[in-house]
């Protein structure tokens, strides 16, 4: 179960602003969905590891050299909505 | 040219006896798209430029008598969320409608190595979200086989585009299912790579620790010349290995069934396609074995869990600041944050990242996320279990064929299920490669079934070695 305000906070937290009609919805699937997860009490997991992921249990180790940087500079400006000369820029983050 | 039945092996035998370039291929590609695609929908957008170039490098290679790669000149549908420098790279999301990509992604670069020919992008759900290509934020894909039904998805536009004939073959990227539920829903073949066999370097992250890119083709000869390809240790993607392909004798591997996987709920056109597949195997002389995996039913819950926790960590980067921004007019960078966000993410990356981040937050972490974390263990040492007594598992790919397009949208849960046979092998990392019952031509108005190898961890050479043996059969 999951409350409208519970989604409200969570769409604060997410920064994606949702209508009154959203909320509403939101909280019906994700209620559902939760619901769900609830077979996973059924399993004992007391003595067991969590698993992060990952077929390889080992460290990706590079030499200890400069390391060059792959995307061209100009690229990346390049692709930048909004710049001023090679610089990103974004509007005030006070109004 | 027998376009639609091109594969990567026929095309190679076609180029060395002269019978055509690759330039009069790709222009016949784009011919077949410009009439067929309308009625399917597989394409977002097309790289003629970038197709002509290497096409135009391809003959040149072969005309100068140089070494001539397996790929060279054969022509490929790329999902949209892989970076191909210059072009359009949306992962179907408004979000990223007027992005261009600043570099290529690892798997690209390596294709291009071999001049393979990008045809163009290929639709999908937004940033690989879903199992029908309904969530893409521009339009469905349908199945070449019946098109008043769903393609698949997350990759259906790739799946679509090789059943189609729209290309040879293609890359997708399969997170839970993604490449193998519409590589069997529309007829072909498709690879779930183990995890850390191929790059993740370019493709719009999904969750970190799931997705793994793979190839969609019409036979398993070719998939495996595809994988070939692509994969590798890249200094850009941490977890990736270089490592030498088992060499098993074929035909003394043991397949285990796992009864948890055959269980009420499957359409009986896909258990009766699996039996098939499973007596042509007996023929060939290999044995099977009744297996268990006991944690098989929690599964969709760990992986609808720690799924949606790795999205909403991903999409934290859609801010609306470094890659498009849409909405104009804004007082301060909140307000972009929060509109460009509400304008550019659907209602199913919504629902997930909200999850995502519910399952994350404090008070909640130990109950969801954490107890996810240690059922997924659970689940890799089923599989680590099994796979002591036997080399190769078979299941079923999804639980039912191609199903109506709208009929799971309301929702959302049973959309999830039919995930429910490809999820596993992405919590576990190992390799598993869906591939058609018998060959489905389209036009037959018969509805494709799949079946499913999955095997131990860099064993991909296993699964490649049995499915050769059966489509040749």
């Amino acid at each position: 179960m999951i409350s409208k305000s519970e989604v409200k906070h969570l769409a604060e937290l997410v920064r994606i602003e949702l209508t009154d009609d959203e909320e509403e919805h939101l909280a019906h699937d994700l209620g559902k969905i939760l619901d769900h997860f609830a077979e996973l009490k059924e399993v004992d997991t007391e003595s067991v590891a969590p698993l992060t992921g990952g077929a390889l249990v080992m460290n990706a180790l590079r030499d200890d050299a400069e390391a060059s940087g792959r995307v061209e500079n100009d690229a990346a400006v390049e692709s930048f909505p909004d710049k001023a000369g090679n610089l990103l820029k974004v509007p005030p983050v006070f109004s | 040219m027998d376009i639609k039945n091109l594969t990567i092996k026929s095309l190679a035998d076609g180029f060395k006896a002269k019978e055509f370039s690759a330039l009069e291929v790709a222009q016949e590609f784009f011919k077949e798209i410009d009439v067929h695609d309308k009625e399917i929908g597989a394409y977002l957008s097309l790289t003629k430029d970038e197709a002509f170039l290497e096409a135009g490098r391809a003959d040149a290679v072969r005309a100068e008598g140089g070494e001539v790669l397996p790929l060279a000149g054969v022509p490929l549908a790329i999902k949209d969320n892989m970076l191909v420098k210059g072009y359009p790279a949306t992962a179907a999301s408004h979000m990223l409608e007027h992005y261009t990509a600043a570099y290529d992604a690892t798997v690209i670069t390596k294709l291009k190595t071999e001049h393979a020919v990008f045809l163009g992008k290929t639709n999908l759900d937004e940033f690989a979200m879903g199992s029908s290509t309904e969530n893409s934020a521009f339009h469905v894909t349908k199945n070449p086989h019946d098109t008043s039904r769903v393609a698949g998805g997350s990759s259906g536009g790739s799946a679509a585009a090789v059943a189609a004939g729209l290309a040879v073959a293609g890359l997708g990227s399969d997170t839970g299912g993604s490449i193998r539920q519409p590589a069997a829903l529309c007829g072909v073949v498709g690879m779930k790579p183990t995890y850390g066999a191929v790059s993740r370097f370019g493709l719009i992250a999904m969750a970190s620790s799931l997705d793994q890119i793979g190839p969609f083709t019409k036979t398993v000869e070719d998939a495996r010349i595809l994988f070939n390809a692509i994969r590798g240790k890249d200094v850009h993607d941490a977890t990736t290995t270089n490592f030498n392909d088992a060499k098993s004798d074929i035909k003394k591997l043991t397949i285990g069934i796992p009864k948890e996987y055959f269980v009420e709920g499957i359409d009986p056109a896909v258990a009766k396609g699996v039996d098939e597949a499973v007596q042509k195997l007996k023929k060939l002389g290999f044995s099977f074995k009744e297996i268990s995996l006991p944690h098989t039913k929690y599964a969709l819950s760990v992986y609808y869990i720690i799924m949606p926790a790795e999205v909403s960590t991903n999409l934290a980067r859609f801010d609306g600041i470094r890659y498009a921004r849409d909405v104009k007019d804004v007082k301060n960078l909140k307000e972009v944050y929060i509109k460009n966000r509400a304008h550019g993410f659907g209602p199913e990356t919504r629902r997930r990242v909200l999850l995502g981040t519910f399952v994350l937050s404090s008070g909640y972490y130990d109950a969801y996320y954490a107890k996810a974390q240690k059922v997924r263990r659970l689940i890799k040492e089923d599989f680590d279990n099994a796979f002591k007594e036997v080399d190769v598992i078979l299941s079923p790919v999804t639980p039912t064929p191609a199903f109506k397009i709208g009929e799971k949208t309301a929702d959302p849960l049973s959309m999830y299920l039919s995930d429910i046979f490809t999820i596993p092998a992405n919590l576990a990392g190992i390799p598993a490669i869906s591939i058609p019952v018998k060959k489905y031509t389209v036009g037959s108005g018969e509805l494709p079934i799949g079946f499913q190898l999955m095997g131990k961890h860099f064993h991909e050479a296993d699964l490649f070695g049995i499915g050769e043996l059966y489509e040749k059969e």
